[in-house]
């Protein structure tokens, strides 16, 4: 009876025991794997971090693109709004400028004139195609220097004045 | 009899704390896209043009001339109107081309700038 009662007593000690043992396992798995969770939201929490900044850098970086391209357009319309006025020049007695009428009376100044612009032009279009700036079109600061057809592309160092 | 219910039991204890079944690892590395890197294209050298004014009271000394210089008696005209809008067209085309390339070089800068890739 008493050996019985030793043995179940031996027998619920070793399943305590057995018990505890699993428990502690278990607990030590949890803290485990709380652990790499923690690690993992550290690690999330840093990329989205960086994911915000990277946005807000391209949000920057769009604004920027939109208003380089919004400069380069009103610089472009004023430069055909020029070309517009100079065809359509009104002279000193109110007139529209008459390019026929001036090209029947002053034929080789015009004639002139003309191809001297058209000369411009076609140099704006090599440049609007990526060719090389001359040293003289990078130092050109005077009216009298610049390419009046493209002054924006053809002569960085042009300031207009009046 | 009780001697193997010991036994059992402290196997079963010993068995589960053995397991050895690993958590699966899935490596996912990002693979950037190769740059496109296209070159612009070569800027051309536009020909030269020359203009020739033509009028009822030069009309014959311009023939003359361009026999003189051997070119065939002939002219493409235009009148002062249309070379007004010729001028125009092409200073559009010049500002859609200056445009363009912009476009591109922002584009560019923005998906294959080395600092912004990362």
């Amino acid at each position: 009876m008493f050996g019985s009662i030793k043995i179940a007593m031996v027998l619920i000690a070793l399943a305590g025991a057995g018990g505890g043992f699993i428990y502690v396992k278990n607990l030590q798995a949890d803290l485990a794997t709380s652990e790499a969770n923690n690690l993992k939201l550290e690690q999330s929490v840093e990329s989205q971090k960086a994911v915000i900044k990277q946005q807000a850098d391209d949000f920057k970086a769009i604004l920027i693109a939109n208003q380089e391209l919004e400069k380069t357009n009103k610089t472009l319309a004023a430069e055909f709004d020029a070309l517009d006025k100079r065809f359509n020049k009104i002279n000193g007695r109110g007139e529209v400028r008459d390019l026929g009428d001036l090209a029947v009376k002053r034929t080789k100044p015009i004639e002139r004139v003309i191809n001297s612009a058209t000369k411009k032009a076609m140099r704006c279009v090599e440049i609007a195609m990526g060719a090389e700036l001359t040293e003289k079109e990078r130092t050109a600061t005077k009216k009298s220097e610049i390419n009046s057809e493209c002054p924006s592309i053809a002569n960085p160092s042009y300031v207009p004045y009046d | 009899m009780i001697k193997n219910t010991i036994l059992i039991l402290l196997l079963a204890v010993v068995v589960s704390g053995c397991s050895s079944v690993r958590e699966l690892k899935i490596f996912e590395t990002e693979v950037p896209r190769e740059k496109l890197n296209l070159p612009h294209p070569e800027a051309a050298k536009m020909e030269p043009l020359q203009w020739v004014i033509i009028t009822s009271e030069n009309a014959e000394e311009v023939f003359a001339k361009l026999k003189e210089q051997g070119k065939d008696p002939v002219l493409f005209g235009l009148s002062d109107k249309d070379y007004e809008f010729l001028s125009k067209n092409f200073a559009q085309i010049r500002a859609y081309m200056i445009k363009q390339r912009q476009v591109i070089d922002q584009y560019k800068d923005y998906y294959e700038n080395e600092e912004t890739d990362k």
